[in-house]
């Protein structure tokens, strides 16, 4: 009767139990309390035989020359139920009839090692979960998680089951017999490796460099990897989607095609988050995304209700891709577009300062380590003047130069929204350098101007450093007593700064 | 100052670090460009510090109205902008690494697209010339063919094979370069890979410094703030010691002197406070001698009172003994008094409760009377309406019969007036003289006469005196009437003096309304008014004021009489009255005689009472005492009314007697006589009668008995007889 009731989670553990069960019914009763037992060390030895060998303890107990002494060293009963709970509970979980604080009491001493078919919806409980996650994991950045405990354990373990899943090896329902436990409970996915499947047989023949690329192509259907796609369905809080189609920690066994984004991928996952409508923050890094996947991604997302963050840093986006990403600037209310480390040539920075030009809804704008070069940077520079919502821009390592500059310093001296410009690693110059120390001159908003290695002369820097600084305090001032905010105020700025 | 920037500076480190490998040297390496960042940041910081020291001098100056809390300000202050630049320079540090290799990325992508394109020229030319050399040996090849001797071919294949094997050559050449290159390039992965880790290992060392260092300097501000607030506080506790130390010694001089003060005040208010004292005894010994003395005085007195309130005390004692007794003896009053007080109480309430009781049994009685009233006063009226009724039928019904008897005796009388006529004509040979008794003409019960009003008495009055003047004085029927002292002339006069002077007593509206009208109906209208006024209403009223003012005349001569006259008047009046009616019933046929006599009879008894001697001034004081001595007789007035319905019976019986003697005894004697004579002399005649009546009939049955022969005789049976009885016997002839 008792294997019948244990969950298909724990099947290999009560594999092993049903036979030490079936031998006697008696020795369960002493089997199954020893997980528990460390956690109530103090109820444990009482519940014992007197016969045991703690008898003398207790014998000396109950002859102490205390005068008052009484019968309260007998638990109450409501102690000896709560343990016997406590004890059965993966076979029979009671609590929501107990009250409060016989609740917390059963709480308190449950193993974290329950099944979470048992746990999951029944347990609401944070400390429990924080036992969960500390136990599991040595480092928990509970913050990350919005703050619950309950949502990092659901989450990360979720992770840990995509991290390791391999396709056509392990069993789907793994993960699929999870979503229905946590699907209240996982707001953010976020991998950063997906296995390939594993080649059975393996090759007898050491694969040359080519030939492993001519292996790729022509097994690239069973190269696929796992589809979010009935997952995320499930789940119904996901806000926060953050993938890299790639393998850690290959060390010497590199091949390319661990790295592989394939095609089939790419649908099922445009596919994907085109159905999840909750979804806020997409990031998909670091996966070899060229032009054509990054408009497939792209048109999926179109007109998407909800997604506010796009990040496809880290892939070899081109013009092309960049273009898709300038349509769906003015077809979403993305806020935040990310597109560090693609090959953005002038063209694509075109398409996307047009589409920024009339944008309302943009914050910040990524286009570290392209190569926009003076045209893109120009036309982005002139949708800037036209811009009232953009705040952050990072154009380093961009190729950009003087023309640039000039129109950049016409654009500071105009535009009140920007906080923060990195044009670092271009090649400004030193009357770039001037210009923009002279845009900066009538600029009182930005907070932050990045001209490291870009030639500017140390002088500009400097000077254009002291107006940031200047403008930092005011806004401050401003923070801080918005009514009269040139007044000099109390001493609590650098503390709240530091911290 | 900035720390989501720095970290999310930071994020992207690590990512950069995590994807691209990027060759560099270590901060440690001959790096020019990574030198000058580091003193290009020390520069700054050192300018920056001093900005902010200026900063810091101008806020001073600008804090320095708040004295007090300046020091601590101007450490937090710094304290922050110290932090803020530390942070500032540690994450710009930090991220110098990231800008390196972000650096050193666009060099080397800029230097491998030039390389590229280095290469692909290269090759390109390779192909180009290698393509030429192609040609140029296919070319050959063409010309081999024609070569037909053998050595030139082998020469010419020789050079091919040269030409050939230089091409290959330049090829493998170009193939190794290739290689080498890729060998270099393997190299250099393998060298950027280290120096990531390199920069990854100095960005973690960075990082840490970094972190190090920020807590280092916010323990040290932190402890730099606390020690500024510390010395600040001491100071401000060694001011305000300050301060209070000098107050409290200001405060305790002033305390001495204030003591000094004090005292020297004590001895002069001691001094002050001796003199007074025995000032003060002094004037207490002689206040009590003075005091003493009226004691003494008071004393005496006090034994005097004394013997008083002794006296006084028994005086009062007895009083009280008395009063005592009183009291009680009042008490034991009172006590019955109460006791008397609650019986009467108990007594009233009963009383009263009775009352009630009977009041409400009253009420109901009454109201029960009250219906009881009710019912027989309607009771009574429908009784009155019964009886006048009944009277009125009771009176027909006398009357009828009345007349009816009447009838039946008058029949009678004239039967034996008839009969005593034949009598006396036929059977004595007498003439008959009708007896002529006044009750043979009365038809219908005997009444009294009505008494008529005083107005129609006038009109009569009136209306006589206007015939008077065609007709002679003698008019009997309305004298009979006219009270028998006083003439119709006289009342006329009389009343049309009494209409003449006492106009007053008609209204206005009517006199204008009797303008058009005659004299006589003026006269009476007027009249009529004057009676309502007066109050006369009957006959009798009339001529009692007819007769007083005749009475006044005599009045005028021996006005004591007046009331005893006139009391004899009315009764005379009254006398007169039902002598009248006496008259009346007993003996009609002399009234007139009787009228006249009496009138002639008044006249000489009153000597001549004119009227036309009463002065018309006199009519208003006669009119005056009329009306004063016609009231008491107007009281009498409601039982006469009453008296007046019953019908006076008293002569009936004598009416009847009368009629039954009508006949005289002498002739009922005769009568009998004649009677008994006359008897036998019917008898005789009846006799006769019976004999006359039996011959009569036997006559009578004679013929009946012929005819009844002679019917036989006729008979047809007789012829058919053998024997007809006809011939047996002779037929009588007819």
């Amino acid at each position: 009767m008792q294997g019948a009731i244990t969950p298909p989670s724990a099947r290999s553990r009560s594999s092993v139990s049903t036979q030490e069960r079936s031998s006697t019914v008696g020795h369960t009763s002493s089997t199954i309390p020893q997980p528990s037992k460390p956690s109530i060390p103090l109820i444990h030895p009482r519940s014992k035989n007197p016969s045991s060998g703690t008898s003398f303890h207790r014998m000396r107990r109950i002859i102490a020359e205390n005068a008052e002494w009484s019968l309260a060293i007998v638990p109450l009963l409501t102690e000896l139920c709560l343990q016997h709970i406590v004890k059965n509970f993966q076979k029979n979980p009671v609590l929501k009839q107990l009250l409060p604080e016989h609740q917390q009491k059963v709480l308190n001493h449950l193993s974290p090692d329950l099944p979470l078919a048992v746990t999951a919806n029944l347990i609401d409980d944070e400390n429990y979960w924080r036992r969960c996650c500390v136990q599991r994991w040595p480092v928990c950045h509970v913050a990350r998680h919005g703050g619950s405990w309950k949502h990092m354990f659901f989450e990360r373990h979720l992770e840990n089951l995509l991290k390791h899943f391999i396709p056509g090896t392990t069993d789907p329902a793994v993960i699929l017999d999870l979503v229905p436990l946590c699907r209240n409970y996982v707001r953010r996915i976020r991998v950063d490796q997906f296995l390939p499947p594993v080649r059975l047989p393996p090759p007898p023949w050491p694969g040359d460099q080519s030939d492993s690329g001519s292996e790729g192509d022509a097994e690239e259907p069973t190269m696929d990897h796992y589809q979010l796609g009935d997952l995320v369905a499930g789940l119904r809080h996901l806000e926060e989607l953050d993938l890299v189609y790639g393998v850690k920690d290959c060390g010497m066994n590199f091949e390319w095609n661990l790295f592989l984004f394939t095609y089939r991928d790419c649908h099922s996952l445009a596919a994907t988050i085109k159905a999840c409508h909750t979804l806020k923050i997409f990031r998909l890094t670091r996966s070899k995304v060229d032009d054509d996947k990054a408009r497939i991604l792209i048109r999926s997302l179109l007109d998407h209700p909800a997604l506010e963050e796009l990040d496809l840093s880290h892939n070899l986006i081109g013009d092309r891709g960049a273009r898709g990403a300038a349509k769906l600037l003015s077809h979403s209310r993305l806020r935040v577009l990310n597109l560090a480390n693609n090959q953005v040539r002038a063209p694509g920075a075109q398409s996307l300062a047009h589409a920024l030009a009339h944008n309302t809804n943009l914050i910040s704008l990524n286009l570290r380590l392209n190569c926009i070069e003076d045209e893109g940077g120009q036309a982005l520079a002139h949708a800037l003047q036209m811009n009232k919502c953009l705040t952050t821009l990072h154009l380093g390592g961009n190729e950009l130069s003087e023309p640039t500059a000039t129109l950049l310093s016409q654009v500071l001296a105009v535009n009140t929204t920007l906080t923060s410009i990195n044009l670092s690693c271009n090649h400004i110059g030193l009357d770039g350098g001037k210009q923009l120390l002279e845009g900066m001159s009538d600029n009182k908003t930005l907070l932050e101007f990045d001209l490291r290695l870009s030639d500017v002369a140390q002088e500009s820097e400097y000077l254009i450093s002291q107006a940031l600084c200047a403008n930092r305090e005011a806004a401050r001032q401003r923070a801080l007593n918005p009514s009269h905010f040139m007044s000099p105020n109390t001493a609590d700025g650098p503390e709240n700064s530091a911290g | 100052m900035n720390p989501p920037g720095s970290l999310g500076v930071l994020e992207q480190n690590v990512d950069e670090h995590s994807s691209t490998p990027i060759l560099g040297p270590s901060i440690h390496s001959d790096n020019p460009q990574e030198r000058i960042q580091a003193r290009r940041l020390r520069i700054a910081a050192r300018l920056e510090a001093r900005r902010r020291e200026a900063l810091g001098e101008y806020l001073d100056g600008k804090k320095e109205s708040e004295e007090d809390q300046s020091k601590s300000y101007k450490q937090k202050e710094e304290s922050r902008l110290k932090l803020a630049k530390l942070l500032l320079c540690g994450t710009e540090l930090v991220t110098n690494i990231q800008v390196a290799a972000d650096m050193r990325e666009t060099h080397r992508r800029a230097e491998e697209e030039e390389l590229k394109r280095q290469r692909i020229e290269k090759l390109e030319n390779e192909v180009k010339t290698s393509q030429d050399k192609f040609d140029e040996i296919t070319a050959k090849w063409e010309e081999s063919k024609q070569k037909k001797i053998p050595q030139e071919l082998w020469e010419m294949l020789n050079t091919q094979q040269l030409h050939c094997a230089g091409l290959i050559e330049d090829k493998n050449k170009l193939i190794s370069e290739l290689q080498q290159e890729l060998k270099t390039k393997d190299d250099q992965y393998v060298k950027d890979l280290k120096k990531q880790s390199d920069d990854i290992c100095l960005l973690l060392e960075r990082m840490e410094e970094q972190v190090k260092n920020v807590m280092k300097t916010f323990r040290q501000e932190l402890h730099y703030i606390e020690k500024a607030f510390e010395v600040e506080r001491q100071e401000l506790l060694a001011s305000n010691k300050k301060k209070w130390e000098r107050a409290l010694q200001a405060h305790n001089a002033k305390e001495l002197d204030y003591l000094m003060n004090r005292i020297k005040k004590v001895e002069d208010y001691e001094k002050e406070l001796n003199k007074q004292r025995i000032w003060d005894c002094e004037e207490y010994n002689m206040i009590k001698i003075k005091l003493e003395h009226d004691v003494q005085i008071l004393e005496q007195r006090l034994q005097e009172m004394k013997a008083t309130y002794q006296l006084n005390q028994e005086k009062l004692e007895y009083n009280f003994q008395v009063l005592k007794k009183r009291d009680e003896e009042s008490t034991v009053i009172k006590s019955q008094q109460k006791r008397k007080i609650n019986r009467l109480h108990d007594v009233l309430n009963n009383l009263r409760s009775k009352y009630a009781k009977q009041i409400k049994q009253f009420q109901e009685e009454n109201q029960s009377l009250t219906l009881d009233y009710k019912r027989l006063v309607t009771q009574f009226k429908e009784l009155q309406k019964a009886m006048r009724h009944f009277a009125f039928v009771d009176d027909e019904k006398f009357r009828e019969i009345w007349l009816m008897n009447e009838e039946e005796a008058k029949d009678l009388i004239d039967r034996a007036f008839a009969v005593d006529r034949i009598i006396h004509a036929q059977h004595l040979g007498l003439p008959w003289t009708a007896p002529d008794f006044w009750f043979l003409k009365n038809v219908g019960p005997i009444s009294q006469q009505q008494k008529k009003s005083a107005v129609q008495i006038v009109e009569e009055v009136l209306m006589q005196t206007e015939e008077e003047v065609e007709e002679a004085t003698s008019e009997p029927e309305s004298y009979l009437d006219l009270p028998k002292q006083v003439s119709a002339r006289t009342t006329r006069k009389i009343l049309m003096l009494l209409c003449d002077e006492s106009g007053f007593l008609i209204e206005s509206k009517l006199l204008s309304l009797l303008l058009p009208l005659e004299k006589s109906e003026c006269y009476l209208l007027r009249l009529d008014a004057i009676f309502s006024a007066l109050g006369i209403e009957s006959e009798d009223d009339l001529y009692k004021l007819v007769n007083f003012f005749l009475k006044y005349r005599a009045r005028h001569i021996s006005p004591i009489q007046v009331k005893p006259l006139h009391q004899a008047i009315t009764e005379k009046t009254s006398v007169a009255f039902d002598l009248e009616l006496d008259e009346q019933l007993a003996m009609e046929g002399e009234q007139e005689e009787d009228l006249v006599e009496e009138e002639e009879q008044e006249e000489g008894l009153e000597s001549p009472p004119s009227p036309w001697l009463i002065h018309p001034n006199d009519v208003l004081k006669i009119l005056e005492a009329f009306v004063m001595g016609l009231k008491k007789p107007r009281d009498f007035r409601a039982p006469v009314k009453v008296l007046k319905v019953t019908r006076n019976d008293s002569r009936d019986s004598e009416y009847w007697h009368a009629l039954t003697t009508v006949v005289p005894p002498a002739k009922q004697n005769l009568w009998d006589a004649l009677y008994t004579a006359l008897q036998k002399y019917h008898l005789v005649l009846t006799q006769r009668a019976r004999l006359l009546m039996e011959n009569e009939a036997l006559e009578q049955q004679n013929t009946e008995l012929q005819m009844l022969l002679q019917q036989y005789l006729d008979s047809k049976i007789n012829s058919q007889l053998q024997v007809p009885p006809t011939q047996v016997f002779r037929v009588p002839p007819k």
